[in-house]
């Protein structure tokens, strides 16, 4: 009987219910991103979730940024998924700002934008090298220009 | 015997399979269907994710007060609607743009930070809330502690905001976008309107402007208005908000697109410098038609 519940016991752990059972929620990601994004005050989050994929999946949101406001953008990714979250922020077709700076290859877990525009702007999200992942992004107010 | 209970198991799952399958041709019978999903004529539903991808933010309570506090404009009681009309708010209509209105209202006290009113504000959204089913978000008794012993106000702020954006989340989840859509015209609405009391107050250029930008929100908030607009209700909102939008015909905005935006590292922070400038041009003459329609519409609703 006990080798049963030894079997049992296995399957569940290997069946991966108990990582799930301790994985991250969103919700944690979003009170670990509000650390990241320190004193701003919290607007909106953005869950991304993406399976694996090449090119990267991109999981894409819109939003209206207001002129004169300082915004801060800040990304935090599950410890559970590889994938490493890269946030791009465009108007139109245009890049406007990044979490991975390519020329220096260096990601920033927070960037600021100093909109001087009132209109929709797009939010596009992907993980690096097209790996599995899930993730957080976080839109705050730092302050009023 | 051991070998007999799995193998029972698996039959008796097996069957509920089978038997489910044969129900599903009256799932119709059994399941409580939102009255919209039985109507033919109901408009094309915009999914989730297309109304996702517009409504981000439309209208936040907190951005409008931020830019009103950041011109040093004191804090004014008047300005806000007043509790006891939400008395007044009867039916799922009425309490949604009502939410709407006092949740633009609480993030303008909370932007000020002003405790002692807010309870009454928090109670009045938890009402309203609770009127349409979504009170569960609406955290209403942390709110309460925090604002009475005025512990980390930045937690008031941000547990408001977040009630909002769940509710908001959950109407769309379950098929009432409708709602969810009065809500933001509730939030816009009462932005604006506190934008027009400070502009007669303070007459400062930087709040004629946030009333004049406000054409292009409008035009994405009337686009999704649009969507419901078989909703005798909704229709009449959006015939009341045509005629602040025939005003914004007056209203010239103009960019002259810069450069990249310029990258700079401030207080340690990544900061992208937007270049691109924005040119309003609205006449004394149309920012006062657009006030005055404003606060009408507004009274109207608040009456």
């Amino acid at each position: 009987m006990k080798k049963t519940y030894f079997i049992l016991l296995l399957t569940f752990i290997l069946s991966g219910a108990y990582s799930i059972a301790f994985a991250q929620s969103e919700d944690d990601l979003v009170e670990i991103c509000g650390m990241i994004a320190q004193d701003a005050t919290y607007l909106k989050d953005f869950k991304v979730r993406l399976d694996a994929g090449n090119p990267p999946p991109v999981q894409r949101f819109s939003v209206i940024l207001k002129k004169g406001i300082k915004y801060r953008f800040s990304v935090c990714n599950s410890k559970d998924y590889e994938g490493k979250v890269v946030l791009q922020l465009l108007d139109n077709n245009r890049l406007l700002a990044t979490t991975h700076v390519v020329a220096s290859g260096q990601d920033y877990p927070s960037i600021d934008y100093v909109c001087t525009k009132t209109g929709a702007y797009h939010l596009f999200f992907n993980f690096k090298d097209g790996k599995p992942g899930l993730a957080v992004g976080l839109l705050s107010l730092v302050e009023t220009i | 015997m051991a070998r007999i209970i799995p193998l029972l198991l698996i039959i008796s799952v097996l069957l509920s399979s089978c038997r489910s399958c044969n129900q599903d041709q009256d799932a119709n019978k059994e399941f409580d269907i939102p009255d919209e999903l039985m109507n033919d004529e109901q408009p094309l539903p915009v999914s989730s994710e297309v109304i996702d991808e517009i409504v981000q933010n439309v209208s936040s309570p907190v951005e409008t007060a931020a830019l009103i506090k950041g011109l040093k404009v004191p804090f004014n009681k008047d300005y806000m609607a007043s509790t006891n009309s939400a008395k007044n708010m009867n039916t799922s209509f009425q309490k949604a743009l009502g939410l709407g209105i006092y949740g633009a209202d609480l993030g303008y006290l909370n932007m000020y930070e002003k405790t002692t009113v807010v309870i009454d504000y928090i109670s009045t959204v938890k009402d309203l809330a609770d009127g349409i089913q979504v009170g569960q978000f609406f955290d209403f008794n942390t709110l309460r502690r925090i604002a009475t012993n005025k512990e980390n106000l930045d937690s008031l702020m941000l547990i408001s905001q977040q009630s909002f954006n769940r509710i908001d989340s959950y109407l769309r989840e379950t098929n009432r976008a409708s709602l969810s859509v009065v809500i933001i015209a509730g939030v816009w609405l009462e932005g604006l309107y506190l934008s027009t009391r400070v502009a007669q107050d303070a007459n400062h250029p930087r709040i004629n402007e946030t009333i004049g930008e406000q054409k292009v929100i409008m035009g994405t908030l009337m686009a999704l208005l649009d969507n419901y607009k078989r909703d005798p209700n909704i229709a009449t909102l959006i015939s009341d908000f045509e005629e602040i939008k025939d005003l914004y015909k007056d209203v010239t905005i103009t960019y002259e697109i810069g450069g990249e935006p310029t990258p700079v590292v401030k207080d340690g922070v990544l900061t992208f410098v937007q270049n691109d400038v924005q040119t309003i041009k609205m006449s004394d003459e149309t920012l006062k038609a657009i006030i005055t329609k404003v606060q009408t519409l507004r009274n109207k609703f608040i009456s």
